[in-house]
């Protein structure tokens, strides 16, 4: 049944938009790209590790492949893969330096290489300084640019669809339970007297996220033919965090359903301004507080709750033998 | 410095990463500005009510947020960015995007064998020497302090002992935010005001508290000096952004050689 529903909702990101409004097909482009940012910052944040610079390999992807286009006349289709290895690399350089360090120095070294590439690209004007860089060319196909939303939707789309199956896949390989494995530090010293080099397998965990955060922050900046330092910014680094904690760390679907409940309806509801930053850190704290697993273990909470509300004895009846 | 020495506080006590210490740097800031500017308090009244609200405030945000989350923290720096969120975008609402400007408490300058210094950036050097001083007076000779430490090397030991150690770190809490309140309102005639300006400064923080080991106090103010003074030789000869970079290769360079930080503990 499940495998049915997911089947209904790429058929139907696939077949209705060409039915949409153009506003209607913004919005699904934005929702597509961030959720997944959001998965990809999730691949960390599942083994425990916090990023507040996710922003700042989104923009390396992004300029990179902006450069490339607008600089030296290269097509964006290589751009979006150019922007995702040079994101690798940058993650993989910083990767190998923090990620044998307890997380916090990670978050906070992570944090800090996001506002120092902020603070570079606003310096130089190779990079364009604090204008950025404009008339940045979407791809095109067979001879057209893709030019409206619905064609740059597709583009989205597959590239997408793409990205979150190999995320998905990834979790069931065994690469993605050893992840799991180093959740803790009891856990992680256990894997590694198994054998398992836990820092290799972070690091390699970041560049993987930040692969994706490359070539989807190069699609973005096509779809937005522009970029500047002030584009992926620190907040964009904690909204995708609150979509992530909000949705929930325990399956690969929550950070997706905090994504499109908190694009989809924030985008909506408060259409610019600081209200929207104010809506999201209420929201963060308040699931944080309340429901730590996140919105997607509320079905699981409401269901223990109706067992064991159905039969306190048999529980009871456990525990007494437990004891 | 003085906000990272008040991080550097909050994180050895409560292994909390305070990502709204920034924020309490601008409400500093601002504090001055309203009190003193608009409603002209006199200064010494201002810096009292200043010190006072934020160590009400480190206490109401240590009971309700960071109590509940203890030993859990990913959710507890998660919480406390999104208190820095909340209190920034009020700030926005509230404050406006225009930039304030505070005239300075003491003007004049002084000449040092030819080194002409201005004396309120004089005197903000000297306060927060005091502060320094007094905040390694309390942690390394006080009672409090010894139980600071104690949590800090091993809370559950230290609550058989009876040790208060929701006490001692709520009092931590606010001692922390005390100091990034003053450090902000320090400079407020120093730098012109907006409420985006604690994120800047809490980047430098990060750096700092980073390069001088997490929790060490001689390395924080060890690598705050180190780093201060590499941001305004780097911002003459490469500019002051570019700066941060180089600053940003020397955290790897220590991190590197050093993972627990200059004087910090493996």
């Amino acid at each position: 049944m499940k495998r049915g529903l997911l089947g209904l909702v790429i058929a139907a990101l696939a077949l209705l938009p060409p039915l949409g409004e153009p506003y209607v097909l913004h919005v699904a482009i934005v929702v597509l790209i961030h959720v997944v940012y959001a998965q990809a910052l999730y691949v960390i944040m599942r083994m425990g590790y916090l990023s507040f610079g996710h922003a700042g390999y989104i923009a390396l992807g992004g300029y990179t492949s902006a450069l490339l286009a607008t600089k030296l006349g290269i097509s964006p289709w290589i751009g979006f893969l150019a922007g995702g290895i040079l994101a690798a690399l940058f993650a993989w350089a910083l990767g190998t330096v923090t990620l044998k360090l307890r997380g916090i120095y990670f978050s906070l070294s992570v944090f800090a290489f996001a506002e120092v590439v902020s603070a570079v690209f606003r310096a130089f004007e190779v990079f364009g300084g604090p204008a950025g860089i404009a008339a940045v060319p979407r791809p095109a196909l067979f001879g057209t640019r893709l030019n409206t939303h619905l064609q740059f939707y597709y583009v989205v789309l597959v590239v997408s669809l793409v990205s979150l199956f190999f995320l998905y896949r990834l979790q069931w390989t065994r690469f993605g339970f050893t992840l799991l494995a180093l959740r803790t530090s009891a856990t992680e010293a256990l894997a590694e007297s198994l054998g398992i080099n836990a820092a290799r397998h972070k690091t390699f965990a970041f560049v993987v996220s930040c692969f994706f955060c490359g070539v989807m922050g190069a699609v973005h900046v096509h779809y937005l033919r522009f970029v500047s330092p002030f584009v992926f910014t620190f907040f964009l680094s904690t909204d995708l965090m609150v979509y992530v904690m909000v949705g929930g760390l325990g399956s690969y679907w929550g950070p997706m359903l905090g994504t499109v409940l908190l694009t989809g309806l924030g985008e909506q509801l408060f259409a610019a301004g600081y209200y929207k930053s104010l809506v999201y850190a209420v929201v963060l704290l308040v699931v944080i507080l309340a429901v730590p697993g996140g919105l997607i273990s509320l079905p699981r909470i409401f269901r223990r709750g109706a067992r064991e509300h159905a039969v306190p004895e048999a529980a009871e009846a456990t525990a007494a033998r437990e004891r | 410095m003085l906000i990272a020495l008040g991080l550097t506080l909050i994180y050895g006590i409560l292994h909390i990463v305070n990502f709204a210490h920034g924020e309490i740097y601008m409400l500093g800031a601002m504090g001055v500005f309203y009190a003193h500017v608009i409603l002209k308090l006199p200064i010494a009244v201002t810096l009292v009510a200043i010190l006072v609200l934020s160590l009400l405030l480190g206490l109401v945000v240590e009971r309700a947020f960071f109590r509940s989350l203890r030993g859990r923290w990913l959710q507890l720096v998660v919480a406390s960015v999104g208190l820095s969120l909340i209190i920034q975008s009020l700030a926005w609402v509230a404050f406006g995007i225009q930039e304030k400007h505070v005239p300075s408490f003491f003007t004049g300058i002084v000449s040092f064998g030819g080194v002409r210094l201005p004396v309120e950036r004089l005197v903000a050097a000297a306060v927060g020497a005091v502060l320094v001083a007094l905040l390694y007076l309390l942690v390394y000779r006080t009672k409090v302090g010894l139980a600071m430490r104690a949590i800090e090397e091993d809370e559950e030991t230290a609550r058989m002992l009876g040790i208060n150690a929701d006490g001692v770190a709520a009092l931590a809490c606010a001692i922390g935010f005390a100091l990034a309140a003053l450090a902000g309102a320090f400079v407020a005639p120093i730098y012109s005001l907006n409420p985006g300006m604690g994120l800047e400064v809490i980047l430098m923080s990060f750096l700092i508290i980073i390069v001088g080991g997490l929790g060490s106090i001689s390395g924080t103010v060890l690598a705050g000096l180190l780093i201060g003074v590499l941001q305004s030789v780097g911002g003459v000869l490469v500019g002051a952004e570019a700066a941060y970079g180089l600053v940003f290769v020397v955290m790897i360079v220590v991190l590197i050689f050093r993972p627990a930080g200059l004087l910090g503990k493996a």
